[in-house]
C-alpha cells in the first residue's frame, strides 16, 4: 500500500449517494483524486456540486457509499469510531464557514482545546504553542477575550489557529470566508496561504468565489458531483 | 477514561457553568436545593414528633419501663417487695408505683372531671423531671396530706370563659387555692393546691397530683398494691436488657419497654406518617429529575452543532458526556451543599420556634445519616438525569449535526 508513499491523499472512485425516499441524490459521483504533500488545493463549483460533500469525506466527517480513502497510505475506511477521531485528533485540522469556536473559552483557551487532549503534550508544550499561534494571527492582545467580543474576521482566525495548535498533516477549512468581508476574506486566506508556505502545510479549502483562485496551486472543479478538471 | 480527558471535561464543564448563563445557573442550584431541603423537612419533621411524643412519654407517663399487673389481676399486689426487687437489679435507676383514681373537680362553682395520680414524690425524682417543671408553687413533699399539685390545663385562666375554652379547666386556679375533689369511690375531700406544673406533655398537664399518703386516706388501707409500676433505667443500659433482667427474675407482671408500647400504639401512626415522608420525597426527587433532564436536553439541544464541531475536531464523545454530565454533578453538588444550609436553617429556627400543638412540640430531627442519605440519592438521581441526554447528543452523528 505505502508504495513510496508520496500522496498525503489518494482517493479512488468516491461516491456518496443519499436516498430520499424514492430518489437518489447522487451528491458525489465517481471521484478519483491525489493530493500531495504542501498542495494547497481549492475545491470550487456551484452550489450542490458536492464540495462540502467530498471535503468531509476527505476529513473522515462522513462515510462514502463507495470507493477508497488513504490518508497517507492508511485505508481510513477500515479505522473504527475511536480510531478515526484519533485520526482526526491527530493528523487532521478543521476550520468552518461559522467559525465554530466554543463560546464560553477564551481565544487562548478554544486554540488549545484540541492540544490538551493529545497525550504527546505537556501542558508547557501547548501554552507555547498557542502562545506563538497567537502572534502568528496577530490576535495576542486579544487572547482573554471570548468569541463574542470579536469580529468575524477575528474570529475565523482564532478557530484558523485552533485548527493548526496541533500541526496537523492536512487542513481542512469549508467556505470560510462565506461570512466575511473582502478586506477579512484577504487576511484570512494570506493567513492559510503563509501557513502553506512556511510549514509545507497541506490546505483543501472549499470556496466559491473566483477571485480566491490565486491563493490555490491547484484546483479541482465539481460538477453534479463529478470532477469536470483538476484531478491528477 | 483517562486523567487527561477527564481534565478536559471538568475544564469543559466548569468554562460552561461560569461564563453561561449566571442566573439559570444559580436558579438549577436553587430548585436542586430547594428539594433536598423538602426531602429533609417533613421526613424530619416527622420523626422529630416522633422524638418528642417518646421522650414526652418516657419523662411524663411510662418511664423506660412499664409495669403492669398480669393478665387477669386488677393491681400489682406485694408492692413493696417488688419495688424493692426490681431496685436491686442492675441497670435499674428507680422503679416507682403509682396509682390512680378518676375523680370530679369542684372550683368555684366550675366542675371538672379528671383522674387523680398518687405518687411518692422523691422516689418520683428519680423516674420523672416533673419537679423541674413547677411553674408556681413547690413540688410535693413526702408525706404531705391535703395538698395537690395540679397541670396547668387542668388551672386553666381566670381570662378565658368556661364556653370559650379548647381544653375544659377549672378556670384559673392559683397556688394556694382549695378545690374540691370527689373521688370515683364516694371519698370527698378539700385539696389545698401546693404548686402548678407545665410539662408540655397533654395527658401530663391535665393531672392532678397527690401524695401516697393521702390517696391511702382515699381507699382507706394501706397501699400494698398499684395498678403500675414505672422503671427509670440507668444511662448505660438499654431497655430491652433492664426488661429480660426482669421478666427473668420471675416477675409475673406484665413488663413493656416504652418502645414496645410506642410500636403498638403510636407506632403505627408514625409508620404512616414516614409513608407520606415517602411520598413526598419521591415527589422532590421527580421534580429535580425531570428539572435536571430538561436543563440539560436543552443545553445539550442548543449545543447540537458546537458537539458536532468539537467531535469534528477530535474531541472524544466520552470526553463530551461528561463535560454535560460534570456540569449536573456539580450543580447537584452545589445544590445539595445550599440545602444543608437550608435544613440546617430550619432546624435552628424551629428549634428556638417550635411547631407546638397540644400533644407535642416539634423540632425537625435530622440526622447525619438522613443527610447523607438523601444527599447521595438526590445526587444519583441527579447524575443519572443529566447523564441521559449528554450521553444521547455525544453518540449523535457527525453529519447530522455539522452541516448548517
Ligand atoms: N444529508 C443529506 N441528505 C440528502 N441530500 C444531501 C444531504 N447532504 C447533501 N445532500 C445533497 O448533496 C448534494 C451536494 O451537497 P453539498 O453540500 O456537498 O454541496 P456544496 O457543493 O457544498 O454546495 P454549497 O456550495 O451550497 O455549500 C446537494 O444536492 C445536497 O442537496
Ligand atoms: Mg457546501
Amino acid at each position: 500500500m505505502s508504495s513510496g508513499c508520496e500522496h498525503m491523499i489518494e482517493i479512488q472512485d468516491l461516491r456518496k449517494i443519499y436516498q430520499m425516499g424514492q430518489v437518489e441524490v447522487k451528491a458525489l459521483d465517481g471521484v478519483s483524486l491525489t493530493i500531495d504533500k504542501g498542495e494547497f488545493i481549492g475545491i470550487m463549483g456551484p452550489s450542490g456540486s458536492g464540495k462540502s460533500t467530498l471535503l468531509h469525506l476527505l476529513g473522515l466527517l462522513d462515510d462514502p457509499t463507495s470507493g477508497s480513502i488513504q490518508i497517507e497510505g492508511i485505508d481510513v475506511s477500515r479505522l473504527t469510531d475511536w480510531e478515526r477521531t484519533m485520526f482526526r485528533l491527530y493528523k487532521l485540522g478543521y476550520v468552518f464557514q461559522d467559525y465554530a469556536l466554543v463560546p464560553e473559552l477564551t481565544v487562548k483557551e478554544n486554540i488549545c482545546l484540541p492540544a490538551m487532549l493529545r497525550t504527546d503534550r505537556e501542558e508547557k508544550d501547548y501554552i507555547a504553542a498557542t502562545r506563538d499561534i497567537l502572534h502568528k494571527i496577530g490576535l495576542w492582545d486579544r487572547r482573554d477575550h471570548l468569541q463574542s467580543e470579536l469580529s468575524g474576521g477575528q474570529q475565523q482566525r482564532v478557530a484558523i489557529a485552533r485548527a493548526i495548535v496541533n500541526t496537523p498533516d492536512i487542513l481542512f477549512a469549508d467556505e470560510p470566508c462565506a461570512n466575511l468581508d473582502t478586506e477579512n476574506s484577504r487576511m484570512v486566506l494570506d493567513l492559510f496561504k503563509q501557513i502553506n508556505q512556511e510549514m509545507q502545510q497541506t490546505i483543501v479549502m472549499v470556496s466559491h468565489e473566483d477571485w480566491h483562485k490565486e491563493y490555490f496551486d491547484r484546483i479541482v472543479r465539481l460538477k453534479d458531483g463529478k470532477m469536470v478538471n483538476g484531478g491528477r | 477514561m483517562a486523567k487527561k480527558e477527564l481534565r478536559v471535561a471538568l475544564f469543559l464543564a466548569w468554562r460552561s457553568l461560569v461564563r453561561g448563563n449566571r442566573s439559570s445557573m444559580l436558579l438549577n442550584v436553587l430548585i436542586i436545593s430547594m428539594v433536598f431541603t423538602n426531602m429533609m423537612f417533613f421526613p424530619a419533621l416527622m420523626s422529630g414528633i416522633g422524638v418528642d411524643i417518646k421522650e414526652q412519654i418516657v419523662a411524663y407517663q411510662t418511664s423506660n419501663i412499664l409495669i403492669e399487673p398480669a393478665k387477669g389481676d386488677q393491681y400489682i399486689s406485694d408492692l413493696d417487695t417488688t419495688l424493692a426487687q426490681v431496685n436491686g437489679m442492675p441497670g435499674v435507676e428507680r422503679a416507682t408505683p403509682h396509682y390512680q383514681m378518676g375523680a370530679t373537680l369542684k372550683f368555684r362553682g366550675r366542675l371538672l372531671g379528671t383522674t387523680i395520680h398518687a405518687i411518692r414524690p422523691r422516689e418520683e425524682k428519680y423516674v420523672s423531671p416533673l419537679y423541674t417543671t413547677m411553674i408556681a408553687g413547690s413540688y410535693l413533699g413526702d408525706g404531705d396530706k391535703g395538698e395537690a399539685i395540679i397541670g396547668e390545663l387542668v388551672a386553666g385562666s381566670p381570662n378565658i370563659p368556661e364556653e370559650d375554652e379548647f381544653n375544659p379547666s377549672l378556670g384559673g386556679v392559683r397556688v394556694g387555692d382549695s378545690i374540691l375533689v370527689e373521688f370515683g369511690n364516694g371519698f370527698q375531700k378539700e385539696y389545698r393546691v401546693k404548686g402548678i406544673f407545665r410539662t408540655g406533655n397533654f395527658e401530663m398537664d391535665n393531672r392532678v397530683i397527690v401524695t401516697w399518703e393521702d390517696m391511702e386516706e382515699v381507699v382507706g388501707e394501706p397501699l400494698d398494691y398499684a395498678p403500675y409500676i414505672t422503671v427509670r433505667v440507668k444511662p448505660d443500659y438499654s431497655e430491652t436488657f433492664v426488661k429480660n433482667e426482669i421478666l427473668q427474675y420471675g416477675l409475673r407482671e406484665k413488663v413493656q419497654t416504652t418502645e414496645d408500647l410506642l410500636n403498638k400504639g403510636i407506632g403505627r401512626a408514625l409508620a404512616s406518617f414516614s409513608i407520606i415522608g415517602l411520598i413526598s420525597m419521591l415527589v422532590s426527587l421527580v421534580i429535580a429529575i425531570v428539572v435536571l433532564f430538561i436543563v440539560i436536553m436543552i443545553k445539550t439541544l442548543n449545543n447540537r452543532r458546537q458537539i458536532g464541531i468539537l467531535k469534528a475536531i477530535g474531541v472524544e464523545k466520552s470526553v463530551i458526556m461528561h463535560s454535560y454530565g460534570l456540569q449536573v454533578i456539580i450543580l447537584s453538588l452545589a445544590g445539595i451543599l445550599v440545602g444543608f444550609l437550608f435544613t440546617g436553617l430550619i432546624v435552628v429556627y424551629m428549634t428556638y420556634y417550635p411547631m407546638v400543638t397540644p400533644e407535642f412540640s416539634a423540632t425537625p430531627y435530622v440526622t447525619p445519616l438522613d443527610l447523607a442519605f438523601n444527599g447521595i440519592i438526590l445526587f444519583a438521581a441527579s447524575v443519572v438525569s443529566g447523564y441521559l441526554p449528554a450521553w444521547r447528543v455525544a453518540r449523535e452523528n457527525i453529519q447530522n449535526v455539522i452541516r448548517v
